[in-house]
């Protein structure tokens, strides 16, 4: 889906994060400036201990900047207060863990429900068409246990998709799967894209940003390069 | 220090606030053991040291030729023997008239028996005739003390005597006449001790009781093995020596009152000694344990990764088991180390309000030990299966990604199908099988809170109910009144203003003899329809005065081996009668026997006064009002000796005050122990899903309904656990208070409605509480790390 505006995406600017004091100080982020559009699928990829991680993270709320300036979807969360990024994430962000992070109690359709409960976001009724989405129309209550890697994930899917969120960022979403069950995750993705989601990946495996619009290289902290996809791969065709 | 040993150190570091609770626990356990266990030790030190440097009798005997009971107790090995008179007569001093005793002493010296303690004044003159010791209970009762007056009502009319010291006694440490009789008003009982000759001329009597005192009762009991004196062979052979020379009613000093009645009260110290720590050692444990094993859980990859290393199991196993050992010795030091203050404070406080003349703190080192390899054992088993565990960790399956998922089981598939309940609801019912161990943990936490809290509160409440029993619907007078058989007082008694009723009684002490052994105790007469005592049969019901016959403490029962109907023999100083035991009485306070009057004074022999039993009426309950009753009655003309029933209870709570002490202590230490194991598992819990719960929060979950969802699981736990807790708490508090029933207290548990439910809601309170360092863990838990980290 091709990207129309930047009011509702993500807008960086000057972003930095430092972690530590002192001699100890490590600076993860150096001044990123950076935006994206809504309904954009980008894939944010660099070698472990680069800072994209750690740049997904502030643009979803989790992390605070040290400096600099971050708005994401139309808010200024900046300086924003840990209990309102609360707020902020339950409206705006769903995640995807690279474990998933279900509970393991309850069945994939309670998992998602779950956080329908919690955020009080979303509509208990239409847990069931989300699974439906992902896939799952016929393990609604299979327990992760139950569950092969791929549909665990799928599931965390469904959960991020519950609260109807501008953006989904994916940390590594395929780096606990095996090759097929990877690219099916990156296909579920790629079809929420096309349904008008933002998502932001963030991977250390090159060949996922075959399929995204942007690819955005981060390196010590430092946006290195940020190449356009004008013709994305189809998920399908993805190999690693 | 090597890398191990340092981790071991930084792993509590980081967990240390959990450590810390378990380390409190253990010390607490220690600290409390050392505490009773020390104190028992102490105060039965204390009693032995006064005992042995005041010469306390081993025997004393009635009966027979004094002179030659006491040589043949000589020629059978006792180290010393005399022979004294001893009476109870009436006393007025500070126009108070009661009951009192003399007791006849030499002037010239302390006797080689029964020696005192002159704590004020002096000893007697030599050849005094009019001086007496008065016993220290009686002087600060009264406020007497050397110098002051007081008058003894001899065969011939009251004798004036001069207070020549104030002394204690090892035969009156506690104030008891008589076994039956331990707990009484202070205004109506006094020792004095007076010069032998004059007592037996105030009284025209010879001397009338023969105390030995056996050899030393170390060499004694080492060269016999067995526990007193007069359980040796030579105390056995003095004892039947005496009785063979016609001594009767021989009573060694485990059954002299005031000895039997302190004894009972230091029984309380040596049971509590032990099941009180035994509680938190095995609460410590089980922290510990579910500690431990949470952070086995985590670090299994790092374990794998040394065993890929080539680490050995044995090394593996001594990591962990260090932890434990460390939580445990640091705790059982610090309870050491609290322990021994602890223990000289008890004793202090406990001598000190007793009046034991002798102080004995000591620390026993057998004891530090003990209590410091109990803390480090408890900490090192529970340590131990977490090790074991992480030891047989297989090097390949610790590599893999950590996923806790197992195939559910019937109970999460039925839970499941419960869609009327919030999903939170069912997670929370399902996470009570997803961790067995925490939750067991919990509700092992739970057990044992309750069980310590409803011990201490039912030992509370049963004897609180016991004397209510005792002084509401059984002792119904409130005074009692001795006079002289001519003066014909009772009409005199019946025009007191207050006084609403008055009985006549009969009172006097006999012998029971049954099959299996002899019981000296107070028999006590009444009109058949009487108003003044209510009779409670062992099945509750309430039982009438026999017309001939009597009815006998429950005791007795097994004590002397009789049933209702059998005939014993009851012998007193007016002879031996057979009787019938028409039935048996629960009265949780003494074992006496009754009868009517009539009865009772076929029994009995004319001792030329007599007694009375006096109701109040409903405006005269006061202390004010009572107190004015007293005065009146004493001074009628006749009137030799007056209690007041209501101050029986003010002496009750003296003797029971350091017991209501310890228990509100013991109340204390429950809830702590509830909150310091309640913490460790539900704070475990919050770690071991760090994971679910970021993730939760991650999208945008708040604070508040994700603490609650997990407040909610933990709760459940401790819910699980109550029923058991309740239970095995009931259990406990019934088996402690059947431990110290005897002749002295029959105790039954007895509680109100709210007991229960009271303890159930404080622990579930407890819980609660717990919770809130469990939401600040949730509150902290950084998400932006745990995505971090999970990722890498």
């Amino acid at each position: 889906m091709t990207a129309t505006t930047t009011a509702r995406g993500v807008h960086l600017t000057g972003l930095t994060k430092v972690f530590g004091e002192g001699d100890a100080a490590v600076h993860a982020l150096k001044g990123v400036d950076l935006e994206i559009s809504s309904g954009e699928f980008v894939v944010v990829i660099g070698p472990s201990g680069s800072g994209k991680t750690t740049l997904c993270n502030i643009i979803g709320g989790i992390e605070t900047a040290t400096s600099g300036t971050v708005m994401v979807a139309g808010e200024d969360i900046s300086r924003t207060k840990p209990a309102k990024l609360s707020d902020f994430r339950r409206d705006h962000v769903g995640f995807i863990f690279q474990f998933f992070n279900l509970i393991p109690t309850l069945t994939a359709r309670e998992n998602v429900e779950m956080i329908v409960e919690m955020t009080g976001r979303g509509d208990k009724a239409q847990v069931p068409a989300h699974l439906e989405a992902v896939g799952l129309g016929d393990k609604l209550d299979s327990f992760p246990a139950q569950l092969s890697g791929g549909q665990q994930q799928r599931v965390a899917v469904a959960r991020a998709l519950a609260t109807d969120p501008d953006i989904l960022l994916a940390d590594e979403p395929t780096g606990a799967l095996d090759l097929p069950t990877g690219r099916q995750i990156l296909e579920l993705l790629q079809e929420l894209n096309r349904q008008g989601k933002t998502i932001i990946i963030v991977t250390h495996n090159l060949s996922v940003g075959q399929i995204a619009d942007r690819v955005i290289t981060v390196v010590d902290g430092q946006i290195k390069s940020i190449e356009s996809n004008d013709s994305p791969a189809a998920a399908a065709d993805v190999t690693w | 220090m090597n890398a191990t040993t340092k981790k071991a150190f930084r792993d509590l570091w980081r967990s240390k606030a959990q450590v810390i609770a378990v380390a409190v626990t253990i010390m607490l356990g220690v600290m409390i053991y050392i505490a009773t266990a020390g104190a028992f030790q102490n105060l039965s030190a204390s009693y032995d040291q006064t005992y042995e440097r005041l010469h306390f009798a081993d025997l004393t005997a009635t009966g027979g030729d004094l002179d030659a009971v006491a040589q043949d107790a000589l020629d059978a090995g006792a180290s010393a023997a005399i022979t004294r008179t001893q009476v109870d007569p009436p006393m007025l001093i500070e126009d108070t008239k009661l009951v009192g005793r003399v007791i006849g002493m030499p002037t010239d010296a302390q006797p080689a028996v029964n020696q005192v303690d002159v704590i004020d004044g002096d000893y007697f003159d030599e050849g005094a005739t009019d001086q007496i010791l008065l016993e220290t209970h009686a002087a600060d009762t009264f406020g007497v003390g050397p110098g002051d007056t007081l008058q003894i009502f001899s065969t011939t009319g009251w004798v004036d005597v001069t207070v020549q010291g104030v002394v204690d006694s090892p035969e009156y440490l506690w104030p008891a006449r008589s076994r039956q009789e331990i707990l009484s008003d202070p205004n109506s009982f006094a020792v004095a001790f007076a010069p032998e000759e004059s007592v037996q001329g105030w009284f025209e009597i010879p001397a009338n009781q023969t105390q030995v005192l056996l050899p030393d009762t170390a060499d004694a009991r080492v060269a016999s093995e067995k526990r007193e004196p007069w359980e040796t062979d030579t105390g056995i052979a003095v004892a039947q020596a005496m009785t063979d020379a016609g001594a009767s009613a021989l009573q060694s000093q485990a059954d002299q009152p005031s000895n039997a009645t302190l004894s009972e009260d230091l029984q309380g110290f040596d049971q509590m000694s032990v099941a009180f720590p035994a509680l938190f050692l095995i609460a410590a444990g089980v922290a510990s344990w579910v500690l431990l094993t949470r952070r086995i859980l985590q670090e299994t990859p790092v374990i794998g990764t040394m065993m890929a290393a080539g680490a050995r199991r044995g090394r593996v196993l001594r990591h962990y088991v260090l932890q434990g050992l460390l939580m445990g010795g640091v705790g059982a030091l610090l309870g050491v180390a609290l322990g021994v203050p602890a223990n000289a404070a008890i004793t202090s406080a406990y001598t000190g309000f007793i009046g034991v003349p002798d102080t004995v703190v000591r620390n026993y080192p057998w004891m530090l030990v003990i209590g410091l390899v109990f803390g480090v054992v408890v900490g090192v088993l529970g340590a131990l299966g977490p090790a074991v565990s992480a030891s047989r960790i297989a090097p390949a399956q610790a590599m893999r990604p950590a996923s806790d998922a197992k195939a559910p089981g019937g109970w999460s598939r039925w839970v499941a199908r419960q869609r009327w309940l919030p999903v939170s609801g069912r997670m929370a019912l399902r996470d009570v099988v997803r961790s067995k161990r925490r939750t067991l943990a919990t509700m092992l936490g739970t057990v044992l809170a309750l069980v310590l809290v409803l011990t201490s509160v039912g030992m509370m409440t049963s004897i609180l109910a016991a004397i209510t029993t005792q002084f509401e619907d059984i002792e119904l007078e409130d005074a009692s009144v001795v006079a002289q058989s001519e003066a014909g007082v009772g009409d005199a008694l019946a025009d007191v203003d207050g006084v609403e009723r008055v009985e006549a009684t009969t009172l006097g002490q006999v012998t029971l003899k049954g099959p299996d052994g002899t019981y000296q105790t107070t028999l006590t007469g009444f009109e058949p329809d009487t108003q003044m005592h209510g009779f409670i049969g062992t099945d509750g019901t309430a039982v009438t005065l026999p017309d001939d016959g009597v009815l006998a403490g429950q005791f007795l029962s097994e004590e002397i081996g009789i049933a209702a109907g059998d005939t014993i023999t009851i012998t007193s100083d007016a002879g031996q009668n057979e009787v019938t035991v028409v039935g048996f009485l629960d009265e949780p306070i003494g074992t006496s026997v009754y009868a009517t009057n009539d009865t009772a004074r076929s029994l009995l022999p004319n001792e030329g006064t007599e007694s009375y039993a006096l109701a109040f009426t409903a405006e005269s309950t006061t202390e004010t009002a009572r107190d004015q009753i007293r005065d009146t009655v004493t001074q009628l003309e006749g009137v030799v000796a007056y209690q007041d029933v209501r101050a029986i209870v003010g002496q009750l709570n003296q003797y029971l005050g350091l017991f209501w002490a310890f228990i509100g202590i013991m109340i204390v230490m429950g809830t702590v122990l509830a909150l310091a194991v309640m913490y460790v598992t539900m704070s475990v819990n919050v770690v071991e899903r760090t994971g679910e719960l970021a993730t939760l929060r991650a999208a945008g979950a708040p604070l508040r309904k994700v603490a609650g969802a997990v407040a909610t699981e933990n709760l459940v736990a401790t819910v699980l656990g109550i029923p058991f807790g309740l239970a095995i708490g009931a259990w406990s508090a019934g088996a402690f208070l059947a431990s110290f029933n005897d002749d002295l207290f029959t105790l039954e548990l007895q509680w109100g409605w709210w007991t229960l439910p009271a303890a159930a809601l404080g622990v579930l309170l407890a819980a609660a509480v717990s919770q809130w360092p469990a939401a600040r863990a949730i509150r902290r838990v950084d998400i932006a790390r745990v995505v971090r980290e999970r990722a890498a």
